[in-house]
């Protein structure tokens, strides 16, 4: 078993550090590779509205809540009574521009104007994370992301699961998006960084998947009654992706499912018909207190269990945090989630470096926005492999780290972006998700966009 | 002059038991030993307790109603004289109890709780045999009988220190709270532990003594709250339990001495109660605080998010059975989505687990008893009859009370499947044409306990909370699970008298209100 070393364990001063002076290194380079005004952020268009909602918690709460019921509006008239109706409850009125739009919204002309601008805001949204709404759909921008020198994987969004015909469904989509990336991606030009580490060949296709939308039954206080129902079709699309070459990938979700995911996952690469693949992997969340526990867990796994291809791991910093806050303190649990933005920063930089170290039992994939967290990662990848560095993949989401990926596929990392896939009404978790993290306070990439200095952001946490 | 300002509890600020954390693997495994702890003591005695005397019997049985030749508790049977000795002694008792400071009586409370706190799992798998509580809901009980014990422990010391008055020059005016007299405290079964709790810590905590007739169903769950109390220091003569069947509580509510009677359960035993208080009040009217039932509606607005109503809905329809007052009986649905509701809701009672309580992850246990169960298929066949039944769970299980989860629906608007409470898993979903036409339908009846709401409209929250007579609405939301200091619990209407358990105004009911002036001017001096 791997040692996981607590988080905050005590590393040299980082002058004398190697790997702080590497990071350094490496984060200018990147910095400098960002494409062209883009603030090493968000791009013009959305940034003023996302820099109101940041500076405006009760506005942020509005426009959220809008953005989450747009779809379910019947009408334009429908959706302008939604918007006026949220931005009435603002305790100190909306902003100017807004109260405009409000004045306008007495008639019924006014509320359709303003409903037709509405939705068109929220679609524009919506196209920035979303590349499509269905496989075949996605495909010419999957194919521009990979001749920019950016893999992708593949993500269907889906309403929750909670009937049988629904997890029969949602498992049809993945097998559909297997075929189709996997009929359509060989005629791909070459990418040698992209298709290739150290472990050997790298899938051009790359699916996602959610446990909870493989199955109906998913119940925190019994994993084992979703896991046995999620099971059936895990394997098939397991099978569908060996069969294809397809690299399929388990997403994590909240706490409450995570013992059923992961028992689940290690269960089902253990048996025989897939110990020689297909190429598949996890999720670990580095906001998770126990993390560290996690990831000796998987570890221990990966070195009694030999596979074909090695387990990819996802590092991520989790997109449940306030989801886990709110259901600990509403239950009097000790909050499972780390509070202090630097002490997950840290953790996230414990596990990096415990992951790196344990290749090539494993692939790892580093995803964060954070350019501290990235460079860290690059950096000790060197500091540590300095003959035959680059045994890494950096992740980015689709809409959110475009600018970021664009610099690290200039500097000739592996990078992929992860790319949600589905309808309006199906993304809008997903999307709402997503703005909340980008707009919160403490957010990289709202400290990225509102001009922080490369010294500040690189600094260690 | 003023009145005092309050001093500070010496109670540190009430805060919810919080409940067990089955997601983790390592609290689960607590659960399978404790439940055989449990088997190997059954069946258990309950002895009818009055004061220092305990008589044991068997008149009749608890029995588990997943397997009902499991005997869980043994029971005596009080008989009528037994009823009057209670009561007798109670009286005496009621005298010197109400005099104990509140601060006393409170830590009376509060050491009942730390008792309950040390066999959290012994008596949450009591409740798995006794009453078929799934470990989930067996677990929160359990906690809520705790909240009430904090809760109302810090209630009695606020109400002890009375209510300011305006004070002039010459006067000394005080308004105190004092315990009623007798309590009679009758309860149900499917809260066995909490709803007794609730009840008789309140009157306990004003400065009642107690007489408990719980439900013949659950008497070993009542009896633990008897050691609990006991344990905590309340004194044997102020409370009593007379286990047994409904003529030991009719009794128990006739004697002219009880001055109160807090009952929770059905509307026709509610009914019959008011009427009793009123026939048999001598010297003074008995006061009458009754929570009954519901038949608790569900809205769902056009613009709902259905991914959180159907498991919300579910949950509130389905779990324990239905068997409780704040269940789901009813979605009134906007048109434009009803079809896809109903079809979703239809996979969902699909893929739902009927099986025995003590099993994680079963989602209906079975009903408390043979009669209940045929209640539930009497209504099941009228739905059937009268209207579409559109899905029901399979149930496997061979023995035990199973009823099968069942959604219906095109039933006609007098269809006694929408009107009567059946207190078991089945759902009913109508068609509204918009949510003005969903509240005509909750205000034309005549139960009042709670409501859902599922929109994202805030003026439609707006209006919505506006009209509606129920009790407790929960937007967007399930609506069962009322927490204690968060969600006050209690109907308007037929479904309940009083004011809301668990909430700031509860004890309120409990006791007599003395207001004294006294002249402080003697010769013109101000003494």
């Amino acid at each position: 078993m791997a040692t996981v070393p607590e988080t905050g364990d005590p590393r040299p001063p980082e002058a004398a550090d190697p790997v702080e002076r590497e990071l350094r290194a490496v984060g200018e380079s990147l910095a400098a590779a960002f494409p062209h005004g883009s603030r090493l952020g968000l791009r013009a268009l959305d940034e003023r509205a996302m820099e109101l909602a940041t500076s405006d918690q009760e506005l942020r709460a509005a426009l959220f809540r809008f953005v989450d019921v747009a779809p379910a509006c019947r009408s334009l008239d429908d959706l302008a009574r939604h918007l006026t109706g949220f931005l009435a409850e603002l305790p100190e009125g909306p902003p100017p521009p807004i109260s405009a739009a409000m004045r306008v919204s007495g008639s019924r002309a006014g509320r359709a104007a303003l409903g037709a601008a509405a939705a068109g805001g929220v679609r524009h949204l919506a196209h920035r994370f979303i590349v499509g709404e269905s496989p075949r759909g996605a495909l010419p921008t999957l194919r521009r992301l990979w001749d920019a020198g950016v893999a992708s994987s593949v993500d269907l969004l889906g309403e929750a699961t909670v009937t049988q015909a629904e997890a029969d469904r949602y498992a049809e989509r993945c097998l559909e998006a297997v075929r189709v990336l996997a009929a359509e991606t060989p005629a791909w030009p070459p990418r040698p960084l992209l298709e290739a580490d150290g472990a050997g060949p790298l899938p051009r296709t790359n699916v996602c998947v959610k446990i909870s939308a493989l199955t109906p039954l998913l119940r925190p206080d019994a994993p084992e009654r979703g896991q046995r129902d999620a099971a059936a079709r895990l394997r098939s699309l397991l099978r569908e992706a060996r069969d294809r070459g397809a690299h399929l990938h388990i997403d994590m979700e909240s706490l409450d499912s995570r013992e059923a995911v992961l028992a689940l996952v290690l269960q089902l690469l253990g048996e025989e018909e897939f110990r020689e693949g297909p190429s598949s992997g996890l999720v670990l969340q580095a906001y998770l207190r126990d993390s560290p526990q996690t990831l000796d867990q998987v570890l221990g796994w990966v070195r009694s269990v030999p596979r074909g291809s090695p387990l990819t791991v996802r590092l991520v910093k989790g997109a449940y945090w306030d989801h886990e806050l709110v259901e600990a303190r509403q239950h009097g649990w000790d909050v499972p989630v780390f509070q202090d933005k630097s002490e997950c920063d840290r953790n996230y930089e414990a596990l990096t470096r415990v992951l790196l170290d344990a290749r090539p039992a494993v692939r790892v994939a580093i995803a964060s926005h954070n350019l501290r967290s990235v460079a860290h990662a690059i950096a000790y990848d060197r500091v540590t492999r300095p003959d035959d560095p680059g045994d890494l993949e950096l992740q980015v989401l689709r809409g959110l780290g475009d600018d970021l990926a664009t610099a690290l596929a200039a500097r000739e990392y592996r990078v992929r972006a992860y790319c949600p896939v589905g309808d309006l009404v199906a993304g809008m978790a997903y999307l709402v998700r997503r703005l909340l993290e980008n707009t919160s306070n403490d957010s990289f990439l709202s400290a990225q966009a509102s001009g922080a200095p490369l010294e500040e952001l690189l600094a260690a946490p | 002059m003023t009145a005092t300002t309050p001093r500070p509890s010496s109670l540190p600020p009430f805060a919810n038991e919080p409940i067990l954390e089955l997601r983790r693997a390592s609290v689960r495994a607590g659960l399978e030993d404790a439940l055989a702890a449990v088997d190997r003591e059954l069946p258990l005695p309950v002895p009818v307790r009055i004061g220092g005397e305990a008589r044991r019997a068997s008149d009749f049985t608890s029995t588990d109603p997943g397997t009902p030749e499991r005997v869980v508790a043994q029971c005596a049977a009080a008989t009528a004289a037994e009823v009057h000795e209670a009561v007798s002694l109670a009286a005496r008792a009621a005298s010197a109890w109400r005099l104990v400071p509140a601060e006393e009586r409170a830590a009376c409370l509060v050491r009942a709780a730390a008792w309950m706190r040390e066999r959290r799992l012994e008596l949450a798998a009591l409740e798995v045999r006794e009453c078929a509580k799934p470990w989930v809901e067996a677990d929160a009980d359990v906690c809520e009988a705790i909240d009430f014990l904090e809760y109302y422990a810090r209630g009695a010391i606020e109400l002890g220190r009375g209510r300011p008055l305006l004070q002039v020059p010459g006067e000394r005016n005080e308004l105190a709270y004092r315990g009623r007299g007798v309590a009679a405290v009758i309860s149900p079964w499917n809260f066995p532990l909490a709803i007794p709790c609730g009840m008789t810590s309140a009157a306990l905590a004003a400065g009642n003594a107690v007489v408990l007739k719980p439900a013949e169903q659950s008497p070993l769950m009542a009896s633990r709250l008897i050691d609990a109390l006991r344990a905590g220091g309340v004194p044997e003569d102020a409370l009593a339990i007379l286990p047994g069947a409904g003529e030991a509580g009719e009794t128990l509510v006739r004697d002219p001495r009880v001055h109160l009677i807090a009952f929770t359960g059905s509307l026709p035993v509610g009914r019959s109660i008011v009427r009793a208080a009123a026939e048999t009040s001598e010297h003074h009217f008995k006061a009458v605080i009754a929570e009954l039932g519901g038949k608790n509606c569900v809205i769902v607005d056009g613009d709902a998010d259905l991914d959180d109503v159907v498991p919300a809905v579910i949950g509130s329809a389905f779990n324990y059975a239905g068997q409780k007052c704040s269940a789901a009986a009813r979605v009134l649905v906007h048109e434009a989505i009803a079809d896809q509701l109903l079809e979703r809701l239809a996979g969902a009672v699909r893929a739902l687990l009927v099986g025995q309580a003590q099993t994680l992850g079963v989602d209906v246990p079975p009903v408390i008893e043979r009669e209940a169960a045929e209640r539930v298929a009497r209504y099941v066949g009228i739905a059937r009859e009268t209207g579409t039944i559109v899905a029901q769970a399979d149930v496997e299980e061979r023995e035990g009370w199973f009823a099968p989860p069942t959604l219906a629906t095109d039933l006609p608007d007098d269809s006694p499947v929408l009107g009567e409470e059946i207190f078991g898993p089945v759902l009913a979903v109508q068609r509204v044409r918009d949510v003005d036409h969903a509240c005509d339908l909750v205000d034309s009846l005549s139960f009042a306990l709670t409501g859902g709401l599922f929109t994202r409209d805030p003026a439609v929250v707006r209006r919505v909370r506006e009209r509606t007579p129920v009790g407790n609405l929960y937007v967007n939301r399930g609506i069962t699970g009322a927490m204690v200091a968060r969600q006050p619990f209690g109907g308007n209407r037929l479904s309940g008298t009083g004011l809301k358990a668990g909430g700031p105004d509860y004890l309120l009911q409990f006791v007599s209100q003395h207001a004294v002036s006294e002249n402080t001017m003697r010769h013109g001096l101000v003494v």
